[in-house]
């Protein structure tokens, strides 16, 4: 095993934001990470949705936006961070686009490419798979 | 150890940020420097103090002390 394959198929904020916690630590550590964000995941990194903060979430997720007293980067920006500082790539799901009739430039500028459900596999081959 | 017995390189003061903030601050600072290079991460996430240590020890580093301050902590932290 050489890593972490995340598939990142909620847009609940928790989860994305837990998802970036732990990726980020671990690619900075030098542990590779590939997300593939897939189905609401992949809607989740919308410019749009990221720019009005319009999460899916909980009492957690609204916390954590309103949060004051602690500084808690957004999902977006510690996978912005963990790129420059690891080994550490996303990919967005083609179905999900193909689906909105959207190309990646409707999400914000994190993804180092599309992948469908092949070209996942072949990323996660060597990897430990985690589904969110 | 004492706090006054070991003197800093290097503060990071990441007092405020939430989990994994000040770890990745560390990181940051820790990847660039030489070996031998002592750190003193201020924080006032409370997971840091077992957090840190955590991924310290486990990337051969060396934790000399972990202080509680009034309202933060002080993770000393030497490059290896």
């Amino acid at each position: 095993m050489t890593g972490y394959a995340i598939v990142l198929a909620s847009g609940e904020l928790e989860r994305l934001q837990a998802v970036a916690n732990i990726a980020s630590v671990a690619a900075v550590s030098d542990v590779p990470v590939d997300v593939f964000a897939t189905m609401d995941g992949l809607e989740a990194f919308d410019v749009e949705t990221v720019e009005n903060k319009s999460f899916e979430g909980g009492a957690i997720a609204k916390a954590m936006l309103e949060s004051t007293d602690v500084e808690i980067p957004l999902f977006t920006e510690s996978f912005g961070r963990a790129k420059e500082m690891g080994p550490f790539a996303v990919y967005a799901c083609e179905l999900s686009m193909d689906l909105l009739g959207k190309s990646v430039d409707d999400y914000v500028d994190l993804f180092d490419g599309v992948l469908g459900v092949s070209g996942f596999l072949t990323k996660a081959a060597d990897k430990q798979v985690i589904f969110v | 150890m004492s706090e006054t017995q070991i003197p800093p390189d290097v503060t990071v003061d990441s007092r405020g940020a939430g989990c994994p903030g000040p770890l990745m601050d560390l990181i940051g600072k820790i990847r660039s420097a030489e070996p031998g290079t002592v750190f003193e991460l201020l924080t006032t996430d409370s997971s840091s103090k077992h957090d840190v240590p955590e991924w310290v020890e486990k990337s051969n580093h060396e934790v000399l002390d972990v202080v509680e301050r009034d309202g933060y902590w002080s993770i000393f932290v030497e490059k290896h």
